[in-house]
């Protein structure tokens, strides 16, 4: 490298800012779309268990019985598939990192019981089929993330446990003749 | 005459970005012979089709590789459309090209970092790296990760970059190239690098042939191979050149690298300026069935992508298969090896870039 090529560079490095943060001392900036751990919104979210089945690396844990919705922090590869399936979009993509640890960090979340409103909302309503429209294609059943559904086509049935059944709406919007309503 | 030893090389080692073990037969200070193994950072992750969805198993096919695991998320989600025949919107296919090729930008300038380390250049490393940052500032902004992106899906993408962000990365894409320039000169020119890396490491082209190289050190060699030749993305549309070179030594490898960051800021800033305006995915529905391969371009080479479902359409895949392009430069870096000084071994092993994490998977 000639002299002069040596000293561009080394007055480059005296006088242009420096290339790298100051961190801690300088906050470090956080873009839009940085991926940094996942949220919940606990009132929201009515435990069907979506985002348990489609983590691909098993970091969350729901719990209907004990209320809790779980991750496992270092687990989590923040890809967002449990954002983008979560059907009533109460899980959301946090712009900061966790802290460092040197433990498995896992947080635990109790998540509200809902009470019947007065009203009753959605929410509280039943899962219901017009089985004059229904045409037996199995999609609700499929599509059911606490299999609640059980469709036989030959038999032209349509059972539903409602123990199971968490009333997440997935079955009504994929419903093709819209025959599924919760009311 | 002279005693022989091994001395082991790996699996940490200074120059060693991934643990590879060697075993070096040397007879004074010349290698008579290298006897690599691997199996150190095995992790199954093809095994793991037959528990996680398709759709999901893109994320864990990106895990592959830390570096080129956009490459790795393309070549799965092509797999699966070529076998769903799912048609991608055009501005799917052009925002891959778009990643991919930055993808490549900054592999070649973490490769010319390491290169630059390992043959003693710390402020050179340094500086390339300082350059790499801007890239991945580039990713953070448009995917959410500095490293792995999860924006690839089946049918698309999940992400749009606007136009006008589309043409900020353009004019930082200028800079990076300026700042680029200043930087390779030193490789390309100075004489202290040229002292470590010309005539080392030679691999003829016969060799290169009959050794199945592939990529930068098959192109070194004067091979002309280059996957995006054969119409994989956009790249027809986009005029895209390889870059070629004939000596065949590491001065080679790295000249190829070098010119092949300048070819992909090219092939971006095209790309960008084509870009049509169209929806980014389409719907998915079904279980996966069919069976589809491709070959992909990744920044080491050629890497190749096996998808197969079971005889009735499911959730999950029976197969899927990648044989990454570290697997194929394997046997050449070994006969590279072969009659090498023991001080040119570390350069022998990182100009074929070795990414050990995808070739054991």
């Amino acid at each position: 490298m000639s002299v002069f090529k040596i000293g561009k560079v080394v007055m480059g490095s005296l006088f242009k800012k420096p290339a790298t943060l100051m961190y801690p001392v300088v906050p470090r900036e956080w873009q839009e779309r940085t991926r940094g751990h996942i949220d919940i919104n606990e009132p929201d979210c009515i435990l069907c268990g979506m985002c348990m089945r489609k983590c691909p690396t098993n970091a969350i844990t729901v719990d209907r019985d004990a209320h809790t919705w779980v991750i496992q922090r270092m687990k989590c590869i923040q890809c967002g598939c449990c954002t983008d399936n979560c059907p009533k979009k109460c899980l959301t993509m946090a712009q900061t990192y966790t802290a460092p640890s040197v433990t498995k960090v896992i947080d635990t979340f109790e998540i509200p019981q809902k009470e019947k409103a007065a009203g009753g909302g959605a929410a509280d309503g039943k899962l219901q089929n017009n089985q004059d429209e229904c045409i037996y294609c199995g999609i609700c059943a499929k599509n059911c993330p606490q299999e609640a559904i059980e469709v036989n086509r030959d038999e032209k049935s349509w059972k539903l446990d409602e123990d199971k059944c968490v009333k997440c709406g997935l079955c009504t919007e994929k419903c093709p003749k819209k025959c599924l309503e919760i009311k | 005459m002279s005693k022989r030893t091994i001395i082991p090389f790996g699996p940490q080692h200074p120059v060693l970005p991934e643990p590879v073990h060697l075993d070096l037969v040397i007879e004074d200070e010349k290698v008579v012979e290298a006897i690599p193994s691997i199996g150190f950072i095995h992790r199954g992750l093809e095994k793991l089709v037959e528990k996680k969805e398709y759709t999901e198993m893109v994320y864990v096919i990106e895990r592959i590789c830390g570096i080129c695991s956009f490459g790795h998320g393309w070549g799965c989600v092509s797999a699966i459309e070529g076998a769903m025949d799912i048609e991608v919107p055009a501005r799917a296919d052009y925002l891959r090209t778009i990643w991919h090729e930055l993808s490549r930008v900054h592999s070649h300038l973490l490769w010319l970092g390491l290169l630059a380390d390992g043959f003693g250049f710390e402020s050179l490393f340094n500086h390339t790296w300082r350059v790499r940052e801007a890239v991945l500032d580039i990713f953070e902004e448009t995917t959410g990760g500095r490293v792995i992106f999860s924006v690839c899906k089946v049918g698309g993408v999940r992400k749009d970059i606007d136009n006008a962000t589309l043409k900020g990365i353009s004019e930082k894409l200028d800079e990076i190239r300026k700042e680029t320039a200043e930087l390779t000169d030193v490789f390309i020119e100075d004489t202290s690098v040229k002292n470590r890396l010309c005539g080392v490491g030679y691999l003829s082209k016969e060799d290169a042939t009959d050794l199945c190289t592939v990529g930068p050190m098959a192109r070194a060699s004067g091979i002309v191979q280059d996957i995006r030749l054969t119409g994989n993305g956009v790249y027809d549309d986009l005029g895209f050149e390889p870059c070629i070179e004939t000596a065949g030594d590491c001065w080679a490898r790295c000249k190829v690298r070098i010119d092949e960051i300048y070819a992909s800021i090219d092939l971006i800033q095209r790309a960008i300026e084509k870009i049509p305006d169209s929806e980014i995915a389409v719907p998915v529905k079904g279980n996966f069935h069919g069976e589809f391969a491709l070959r992909m371009e990744q920044p080491r080479g050629e890497a190749f992508y096996y998808a197969k479902g079971f005889d009735e359409p499911t959730k999950y895949m029976e197969r899927m298969r990648v044989r990454t392009p570290t697997n194929m430069n394997i046997p050449a870096m070994v006969k590279t090896l072969q009659g090498c000084d023991l001080a040119d071994v570390p350069m022998n092993i990182l100009t074929i870039d070795p990414c050990i994490s995808c070739t054991e998977r």
